[in-house]
């Protein structure tokens, strides 16, 4: 498909990421008639986001370090290519203040907020010191470095225990200790300096009031980058493994209207404050009294934003497009509305029972969920091969419903219908989460997976028919394979022949 | 022409044993101690799924190897399972083994690569003791003794790439540890 030119300020858009918001953002630009470049390192020479694009770049060996991290690399592809701007997706170098710079600098457009928001939202304690100062609440807690033990101390007792020991530089639940008391600090701060400092290069630590049984509530915003900002609306993502969102949804069940209103203009302020400019999320902490405090803000598109699009009927890829074009801000806050419920589970290649451990190999055979309300945001295809250098997530299933029930009703059926054969996968873990009563009533916090999950036991029981059919089809399976029946099918490598093959066979009643 | 074999299959605590004989065009399978019975089962998906009527239900079980020693990866209603089948000339010999045997072998499961190695050969190690951190998909996996024991072996080192299957650590039971 050639790229037309139609006097806009960039016609070609290069992806620099892979998966399924690759595919997914190349979907948004292709409907804005827009060229799409896409980049791929060895592994991923046959990943669904290469096989969508116009045109693919190849940028280097597997690993992220030497291929999708490596800025030169991407500029390079998107000078090959004539590109006029790059989308970085969610991950990779997608909240990295200097090559956000080195990409403007080269003349191109960067599909996202400027160096300096990612850099003053990327510091926890810039990021707390600026929120403090625009007047949005924060976590009660220091908002310089602390070192010394009998500081910590002091803080600690001025805000009441239990505290956090944070690093500024840390994300991604590392770097994180809980004191309850006061003989336990100079160990622990010890331990969290040596923790931040070998994983962050920066041993930088913040104290701040530890809120038990919080739930996570975040805001997606839009902003200009002139100081105008949009919310629309909240999503919660309570149901965490090792500090991970698994299921999001929106709207959040634990909120008020009044204290959706007071969360979502808080957010507003926030993205307002930094000038921020394209899509983005204010994270916060609701306490089970009701009090929320600013805990950061992504400066990126979400991996959860479909759950947003789904309930407002809005698309943040192309909003993001459109502001980066400069046509501003798409959608009126007025205009905007909440309607229906929508969840969104991350279908990932890992193992509840084992801790949730990543998982590879390929996709052996898949059967995809449909009907009514049922949205799939895939990155692999049947034979794609899960490659053990990147993410273990494969697809993003969100459902919506009219109301809450529907939905979680709804997504019953739904995960019932997906099959995936190949990697373990955390497809049962979904169901499972379903029929909690944490869940169902919408009270679970952070904790949920921690306290109501358990390895050894959560996994549906086969019936008894089933289980005899699967003994049965496995011992079958194995007389086949070792008469040879099932390789001689394998020879077979084109798809129609087997195809008739199997047709034949089934009207000729041949078993 | 008839062809009888005999597995025995296991998954979760569970163990079957399961015959399936072929009489001409005519297949038919006992499961554990239920009557010999004609099998309603065809491939489909390239030899990869197995749809098969049972107590009726038309069931559709993916099925793929995974890697030696008999072990399958099934799909059943959406729920994976990992099987173990073999025929029960093996079976009878694993058992005369004794159930220790093997038990000792740490094993990579998913490819990935060698960080550290925290026991050394002749070392005194017990049950549930972490012995080697093995990192693949970006996240560190330690991986603990499932016996107490003397290292007999370590036959990887810092920095190998490992695959399914191959042997890391060697623990030798040892009575009285």
């Amino acid at each position: 498909m050639a790229t037309r030119k139609t006097g806009r300020k960039f016609d070609k858009v290069l992806v620099a990421n892979r998966g399924e918001i690759a595919v997914r953002i190349i979907q948004g630009l292709r409907e804005m008639g827009l060229g799409t470049v896409a980049v791929y390192s060895e592994v991923d020479r046959t990943a669904l986001h290469v096989l969508m694009a116009d045109e693919a770049v190849f940028i280097g060996p597997s690993p992220a370090a030497e291929s999708y991290l490596v800025g030169d690399k991407i500029l390079a592809a998107a000078r090959e290519t004539g590109a006029g701007a790059i989308h970085p997706g969610y991950g990779f170098l997608s909240e990295n203040g200097p090559f956000s710079r080195q990409v403007e600098e080269a003349g191109l457009v960067f599909i996202g907020p400027t160096a300096e928001s990612m850099e003053v939202m990327g510091d926890k304690l810039a990021s707390r010191r600026k929120m403090r100062s625009s007047g949005v609440t924060v976590v009660p807690g220091t908002d310089e470095a602390v070192t010394d033990p009998e500081v910590a101390i002091g803080i600690a007792e001025g805000i009441g225990y239990p505290v956090l020991l944070k690093a500024s530089a840390g994300g991604g639940g590392k770097g994180m200790r809980i004191v309850r008391k006061s003989g336990d600090m100079a160990s622990a701060l010890r331990q969290t300096m040596g923790e931040a400092g070998s994983a962050f290069g920066n041993d930088a630590i913040f104290v701040e009031k530890y809120i038990e049984n919080p739930k996570h509530i975040e805001v997606q915003v839009l902003g200009d980058g002139q100081g105008n900002a949009i919310h629309l609306f909240e999503r919660e993502c309570s149901v965490q493994r090792r500090h991970q969102k698994v299921i999001e949804e929106s709207p959040s069940p634990s909120l008020t209207p009044e204290l959706r209103e007071k969360i979502c203009a808080a957010a507003v302020q926030t993205a307002a404050a930094i000038d921020y400019r394209g899509a983005g999320t204010v994270e916060f902490i609701l306490a089970p009294n009701g009090e929320f405090y600013f805990l950061e803000m992504n400066t990126r598109l979400q991996v959860e934003h479909p759950v947003t699009e789904m309930v407002t009927g809005t698309d943040l890829v192309h909003a993001m497009v459109k502001i980066a074009l400069g046509e501003g801000i798409c959608y009126r806050q007025e205009d905007l509305r909440q309607q229906g419920w929508a969840l969104e589970f991350r279908l990932y290649a890992e193992d509840p029972s084992r801790n949730f451990a990543p998982s590879i190999g390929r996709i052996e055979s898949m059967t995809i969920p449909q009907g009514p309300g049922v949205r799939l945001d895939l990155g692999v295809y049947e034979g794609f091969d899960v490659p053990i250098h990147y993410d273990p997530m494969l697809a993003k299933l969100i459902v919506w419903g009219e109301d809450r029930e529907q939905a979680i009703a709804r997504s019953r059926r739904v995960l019932g219908e997906f099959t995936l054969h190949g990697p373990v996968h955390n497809l049962p873990f979904h169901q499972w989460a379903l029929e909690q009563p944490a869940f169902i009533d919408g009270s679970y916090t952070t904790h949920f997976v921690e306290d109501e999950f358990d390895p050894a036991d959560w996994l549906p029981e086969l019936d008894a028919g089933q289980a005899e059919a699967l003994v049965a089809a496995t011992a079958l399976f194995e007389a086949l394979r070792r008469s040879g029946q099932a390789t001689e099918e394998k020879n077979v490598d084109c798809a129609a022949g087997n195809w008739r093959r199997n047709a034949l066979r089934s009207m000729t009643g041949n078993k | 022409m008839l062809m009888k074999k005999r597995y025995i299959l296991n998954y979760d605590d569970n163990q079957y044993g399961a015959v399936v004989a072929q009489d001409g065009a005519e297949t038919m399978v006992q499961v554990d101690d239920g009557d010999m019975t004609p099998v309603n089962f065809r491939p489909v998906l390239n030899g990869k799924a197995i749809s098969i009527r049972f107590g009726g239900r038309l069931h559709l079980i993916h099925l793929t190897n995974a890697g030696g020693n008999g072990s399958v990866q099934a799909t059943i209603g959406g729920r994976p399972v990992s099987l173990t089948v073999m025929d029960e000339l093996r079976a009878q010999a694993l058992e005369s083994l004794g159930d220790t045997v093997g038990s000792g072998t740490i094993c990579a499961d998913i490819p990935g690569l060698v960080v550290q190695i925290k026991v050394s050969k002749g070392q005194i190690v017990h049950k549930g003791e972490p012995v080697i951190v093995v990192e693949a998909m970006k996240m560190q996996n330690e991986l603990l003794a499932a016996i107490s024991g003397t290292v007999a072996e370590v036959p990887v080192s810092e920095g190998d790439s490992v695959n399914p299957g191959d042997p890391l650590v060697i623990i030798e039971p040892e009575p009285g540890v």
